[in-house]
């Protein structure tokens, strides 16, 4: 008799732990206004128009995009002749790839990230190292394991093009006059490379890094076109304008609203995923282990001081801005806090941009829900997130969710693949 | 402080950080009295506020008696005291406009929630300070 009274309790309260943590909460029937509003803020209908870039004049060319858009599938633009940006970022992947580590001439050190919405952006690379596109696009071109060239073949490439040379000169000053040898040089690269930049005099230098500029800007001006499109998650924000109705079922399904609900309140995911493209494009430590085989990196605490040194940054010699017009360089923060702490991606398209994180550590989004109701301790400094403690049928609701932020990209199909030769 | 227009300030500043309650708004205007009596009236230039904007606010100061506090030194930190954080940028107050209005560049919120500043204010009447908190 006492066995199967303990056999009974047992079984109740395994049960009971299994219904706890697998059951779902009941939905409510209504959000409250606060809610509701917390929602329709993260609706693509509230996105404002693309921020301009004051220190890129031809931001808003279409020359100067459809300049971009040759370059950027071009793979003459690295030292092997096999590397172009779509290498990595890859349109038919929401301009990333499906790597845990970029791969350039050789494997790289970072995760791909994407690159829609990033227009909306002011800082870029995971670090925030530079503060533009246009001086985000030159880093790789130039970084030995990405696409290993340098910036005078960049020159000469722009020089020796027809295409290139014609419609670069549409948009800026004519090309300088370059000297038969050295054939290669940039003030960074190897000492070969170095040696060659010294050799060359300073009005030429000058005037290659304008070029070498230039095609940054252009690149940029291509890049800015590349926009998220609207999702099922924002038809229903934008039907909650009438209606503060859950509606479960007619565009959002039970466990999508739970995880929606989940999201802007008990889960806190909001804090940092915000606005319309679900990223307040700001640097945070979230505890994510180191890539394997390298040092946790400093993140956003050297990243601040690279972008203060870049010679290319808003307020250098080669922008377009008034200084007045920096703002975000101007009055960046440079505190401790930063030590550790990488760049809130997009969640938009997030389900087809696998893997996750800086480096590519977190393979799939049941690990990055597990991941953020841990909240573990950080390598480096301290993780700003705290443990969520939901159960595992909340974490599956708040997945369930991410899938409603997916939809084909608002750009013209055109900018999306290789450009025609007539382009 | 037994100023008339203080008390129209400190009225006006209630009823302003009213709406934020919600969660979902914020006026761009506040009025807030220092430990010292003086006022600071603050303005906006993002209006309403938002998050995830960079942009400036000018502060007014104004003596107990009412007249614009010139000359004055003035500094704010802040940040998200339920979320152990602080300022996303490092705004500077970069100049005094017209007598006692000062120009404050590079505000940003990244977040959702309750935000806390202190400016703090150096003037000849000596230090002073005044805190604000407001919901985005």
């Amino acid at each position: 008799m006492t066995r199967i009274l303990i056999a009974g309790c047992t079984l109740t309260a395994v049960v009971g732990l299994l219904a706890w943590r697998l059951l779902p909460d009941p939905l409510r029937a209504e959000w409250t206004p606060a809610q509701r509003a917390l929602i329709q803020s993260l609706s693509l209908s509230r996105l404002p128009a693309t921020p301009g870039d004051p220190s890129n004049a031809v931001a808003e060319s279409e020359l100067a995009a459809q300049l971009g858009h040759r370059l950027y599938f071009d793979q003459r633009l690295s030292g092997n002749g096999k590397v172009a940006c779509a290498n990595c970022h890859q349109p038919q992947n929401y301009f990333t790839d499906d790597r845990t580590l970029a791969v350039g001439t050789q494997k790289g050190f970072r995760h791909t990230p994407s690159l829609v919405g990033l227009a909306f952006s002011p800082w870029f690379y995971w670090d925030g190292r530079k503060d533009s596109q246009w001086a985000q696009a030159l880093a790789p071109i130039e970084a030995g394991h990405e696409h290993n060239l340098d910036r005078l073949q960049v020159v000469r490439l722009i020089a020796e093009d027809p295409l290139y040379k014609s419609q670069y000169e549409s948009l800026f000053d004519p090309l300088p006059a370059l000297p038969t040898a050295p054939h290669s040089a940039s003030p960074l690269g190897n000492e070969l490379l170095r040696n060659n930049w010294e050799s060359l005099n300073l009005d030429l230098q000058l005037d290659i890094n304008r070029v070498f500029a230039n095609v940054g800007k252009a690149l940029a001006a291509y890049q800015r076109k590349i926009k998220p499109g609207r999702s099922r998650f924002d038809d229903y924000a934008d039907s909650l304008t009438d209606s503060s109705a859950l509606m479960p079922g007619s565009l959002l399904s039970k466990d999508e609203l739970a995880g929606l609900a989940l999201f802007i309140d008990q889960a806190q995911c909001i804090s940092c995923h915000n606005g319309p493209l679900l990223t307040n494009f700001e640097f945070h430590n979230t505890g994510v282990l180191a890539i394997a085989g390298q040092l946790p990196p400093m993140g956003r605490y050297d990243g601040i001081r690279l972008a203060r040194q870049d010679e290319f940054n808003c307020l250098g010699n080669y922008s377009d801005a008034e200084p007045s017009q920096c703002t975000e360089l101007r009055f960046a923060k440079d505190e401790n806090d930063l030590v550790g702490a990488h760049k809130t991606p997009t969640l938009r398209n997030v389900t087809e941009t696998a893997p996750y994180m800086h480096g590519g550590q977190i393979t799939d989004l049941g690990e990055v829900m597990e991941h953020y109701n841990e909240a573990p301790t950080s390598m480096l400094s301290h993780n700003e997130a705290k443990p969520l403690a939901l159960r595992s049928v909340q974490l599956k609701q708040l997945e369930a969710f991410m899938t409603t932020l997916t939809a084909p990209l608002q750009t013209e199909q055109k900018w999306l693949k290789p450009p025609d030769k007539s382009d | 402080m037994t100023s008339p227009t203080l008390r129209i300030f400190q009225l006006t500043g209630f009823f302003l950080w009213l709406p934020a309650i919600n969660g979902w708004s914020q006026s761009a205007t506040f009025s807030l009295t220092t430990n010292q009596g003086s006022a600071l009236e603050i303005f906006s230039q993002l209006d309403p506020l938002a998050i995830n904007t960079i942009h400036s606010w000018e502060l007014v100061l104004y003596t107990a008696d009412g007249a614009p506090l010139s000359g004055a030194l003035m500094s704010v930190v802040g940040g998200m005291p339920d979320h152990d954080h602080g300022l996303p940028t490092s705004p500077v107050v970069t100049g005094e406009v017209t007598p006692g209005r000062y120009l404050l560049e590079g505000m940003r919120f990244h977040m959702p929630g309750r935000w806390l500043l202190t400016f703090d204010v150096i003037s000849d009447q000596g230090s002073e300070s005044a805190t604000l908190e407001f919901r985005l």
